[in-house]
């Protein structure tokens, strides 16, 4: 059977948009890809599959899952056939993203200082104070440059009739990165030529973007200062992350238990002595920072971070307390953000959202909670989120109490159907949902997004639920240059 | 650079270090054992690379699948190959930022090449030596990559520190738990015996070539404590040991470089200015001992000085 058979067999939901078909004629975009699988049996796809899977393990691009005292390796699941995104779509997403991104930044600014949007009545006072990741420790502190999200990671979908919408603004530790960047390493290995041939643009420059902007926010004047990478340690799933940005970056990739703050200056234990840590950047969640100001039992963090943080003798990106910025309810106001900072009208749609603080709102979700998503307001990979349609009515109902207990911590969205691409499945190409996150880096210079992104894709069939802690895979994602 | 970077790297180094060891002993054990299978008996190996009790090394000590099960991959043993490897790998996980992608992907692959257990099975029931000669491979991959793509840093210094003070105190047990055997009996020539005691540690041909007279006790233990170009011998160890430390050189850290070139220096003028008379004179376990003890007081002596963050 040859691989062109396979594509005959490519069975779009009619109610979805798909990124290889329209109306069963093959997209211009992935019509070089097409050719080129067209040439190749499906014993060749397969073998181009145990490579790919070979070739993650070696390298350990890999987390631990550990049971009965034992680690066992698992690869974060790869499909081998690219997404391809246009050069006109990819001029529109970075143009929305930047926009969003600078509102966002203006955002923080105001809440953590003057709070004019709450003053005038845009995003309500109680929406903040009830945020749980709103941190009081950062009021009235001027950050470097005015910068609190250097790096974002946006999650973008796309309805049925092909519109991008706004999923979520990840502002806090989003990850990922680098899975975008060996995902394209692994493309260039498993498929030859394909890339130059193709006209991708380049993600490789991401890490030395990042570095570029970490060196821009030392509070030393130094040529060299010391940048360090703050990892939750080898138990952590995105260790290999931490592992490979400091590697591109060639910063050192420290543990809390290597650093130690003496006269508020962070220093790092190195085997000549302390050794003073000018710019961290830290992939540990804000409430593990600082055992002293935050959790107290937390090992991760470093005693005394906060106070040094905060005279300013150290600079931390993210910025500590983003998340009242992602937080899923004030998500809502982001399209007023905009418009009240940069008056301008959003250019990225927002999936329209239903606040269950609001006793309106969650009847009428209630109402239909069949043809809802409802998630946690603080929630992230996927946990403790309800899918309407595939739900059961008992546990709808068990929702619903855990609802009311605490209403302001949930949203509810109509369920969106989430666009589909080309995925190898067992010797075959099915449609599979995808979503996108490409990676924005804001430095004093202004806002960059790296050409690609991570696509993360529902492996199962019909799935809608992409994260990788729900079965999700990823893809290599392909912006294509003009 | 970070303490807790330089003390991953040592110990990442010493245990690739002893799993060479181990690797090479069983390997050149278990063919003994086919030569000699009534006189054989896996005794000393099981001194030198475990913590069994001597009623628990009698237990196994003749049942050769038995002892290559609990040597290559027995969980329960904390010096097996399978738990050695995984050390090593974990902490070259923890400073994959600090050595190259190639040495991090040959030690990530050595890991899930013993954790292979079709692989590892035929050890069981096939003839072990071909098992064993993929995983000592596998190792000697480790030490080219090392020697190719390590940069000549602070951080290769640790690795070599690691790796020669594993090796002296290797090479010192070694040859003390074997001569022990013999009760220190150094009128015992018999010639199969010596010849896969030198197998072990890769100095039967340099022993030929050095010595034409056949095999004499005094001659094995010039060559494994005292010859300066035997790469497992312990004037070897030492030599590289100060020369690795000295590189380490470095005014911030003035008082721990002191302390350590004192005691270094110390053990490497024990070895060098001592010959066969003089060491058995002492008496070999007196003096193997006392060599083994000072490598250990060095070890402590870097977790103090130079790996101290916790």
């Amino acid at each position: 059977m040859q691989t062109s058979e396979l594509l005959n067999n490519y069975n779009v939901d009619p109610r979805t948009w798909d990124e290889m078909y329209s109306s069963s004629t093959v997209r211009e975009q992935y019509k070089g890809v097409v050719d080129f699988l067209r040439q190749m049996s499906i014993d060749e796809l397969g073998k181009k599959e145990e490579l790919a899977k070979r070739l993650f393990m070696s390298q350990g691009i890999t987390f631990t899952v550990y049971s009965s005292g034992e680690g066992i390796e698992k690869i974060f699941p790869f499909d081998i056939i690219p997404r391809i995104i246009t050069a006109a779509e990819w001029t529109y997403i970075e143009e929305g993203i930047r926009q969003r991104l600078k509102a966002l930044n203006l955002f923080l600014k105001d809440v953590y200082n003057s709070q004019f949007i709450l003053k005038d009545g845009v995003v309500p006072f109680e929406m903040i104070y009830s945020c749980p990741h709103f941190l009081r420790e950062m009021h009235g502190f001027p950050v470097p440059h005015d910068i609190y999200v250097h790096i974002a990671g946006i999650d973008l979908i796309r309805d049925h009739d092909g519109t991008f919408y706004i999923l979520e603004d990840n502002l806090r530790t989003p990850s990922g990165v680098s899975y975008m960047l060996e995902n394209r390493e692994i493309t260039k290995r498993i498929f030859p030529d394909l890339i130059p041939t193709n006209n991708v643009r380049t993600v490789t420059e991401y890490p030395n973007i990042l570095h570029r902007n970490l060196v821009s926010l030392s509070p030393r004047q130094t040529a060299h200062p010391n940048i360090v990478l703050l990892t939750p340690g080898i138990y952590n799933s995105a260790y290999f992350e931490h592992t490979t940005l400091a590697r591109l970056m060639g910063v050192e990739l420290v543990e809390g238990r290597d650093l130690v703050v003496d006269n508020h200056r962070v220093y790092m234990k190195t085997t000549s002595g302390l050794q003073q840590v000018d710019v961290i950047y830290r992939r540990v969640d804000d409430h593990f920072l600082d055992p002293l100001v935050f959790q107290p039992d937390s090992m991760l963090g470093v005693a005394g971070l906060m106070s040094a943080y905060r005279k300013g003798n150290v600079a931390i990106v993210n910025a500590v307390g983003n998340g009242v910025a992602d937080d899923k309810a004030i998500y809502t106001y982001v399209p007023a953000m905009i418009r009240y900072y940069l008056n301008e009208e959003p250019i990225l749609k927002n999936v329209p959202t239903y606040q269950l603080g609001n006793p309106e709102e969650r009847e009428h979700v209630f109402a239909n909670m069949n043809q809802m998503v409802v998630k946690k307001t603080n929630g992230s990979g996927g946990y403790g989120m309800l899918m309407g349609h595939t739900a059961s009515d008992e546990e709808i109902d068990r929702y619903k109490e855990e609802i009311l207990k605490d209403p302001r911590q949930y949203i509810a969205q109509p369920i969106i159907s989430l666009s589909s691409a080309p995925c190898y499945m067992n010797g075959h190409l099915a449609p599979r949902r995808v979503d996108l996150r490409p990676y924005a880096l804001c430095g004093p210079a202004g806002i960059e997004i790296v050409p690609g992104g991570l696509t993360r894709v529902a492996l199962r069939e019909g799935s809608l639920v992409v994260n990788s802690s729900q079965g999700g895979g990823s893809k290599d994602t392909w912006v294509l240059a003009g | 650079m970070l303490s807790r970077v330089a003390d991953s790297l040592y110990w990442m180094s010493r245990y690739m270090e002893r799993t060479d060891g181990i690797l090479r002993m069983l390997r050149i054990n278990y063919a003994s054992s086919q030569d000699d299978i009534h006189e054989f008996s896996w005794k000393p190996v099981l001194q030198i690379f475990t913590y069994l009790e001597e009623d628990q090394v009698a237990a196994i000590s003749r049942n050769t699948r038995a002892v290559l099960q609990y040597m290559v991959t027995d969980k329960e043993n904390s010096n097996s190959v399978l738990n050695i490897v995984t050390l090593a790998r974990e902490n070259a996980r923890g400073v994959q930022d600090h050595i190259t992608k190639e040495l991090w992907q040959c030690l990530n692959d050595f890991y899930h090449t013993i954790r292979n257990e079709q692989l590892v099975q035929g050890l069981y029931t096939d003839d072990p030596v071909s098992i064993l000669d993929v995983l000592i491979r596998q190792g000697l991959l480790y030490y080219g990559i090392t020697d190719i793509t390590m940069a000549r840093g602070e951080g290769y210094a640790f690795l070599n520190i690691g790796k020669f003070l594993e090796r002296g105190t290797q090479s010192a047990d070694i040859l003390d738990i074997k001569f022990s055997d013999l009760e220190y009996d150094f009128t015992r020539t018999d010639t199969t015996w010596w010849r896969y005691l030198l197998l072990s540690i890769s100095g039967y041909e340099l022993y030929l070539k050095t010595y034409r007279s056949g095999f004499e006790a005094r001659n094995v233990v010039e060559l494994i404590v005292l010859n300066p170009d035997f790469p497992r011998s312990i004037l070897y160890s030492v030599n590289r040991l100060q020369l690795h430390f000295q590189r380490l050189k470095d005014d911030l850290n003035r008082e721990g470089y002191q302390k350590l070139d004192f005691m270094i220096g110390k053990i490497h003028s024990r070895v060098k200015y001592s010959t066969v008379d003089s060491i058995l004179q002492q008496g070999l376990h007196g003096f193997l001992r006392s060599v083994k003890d000072e490598l250990y007081e060095v070890g402590v002596a870097f977790n103090h000085h130079y790996f101290a963050y916790l």
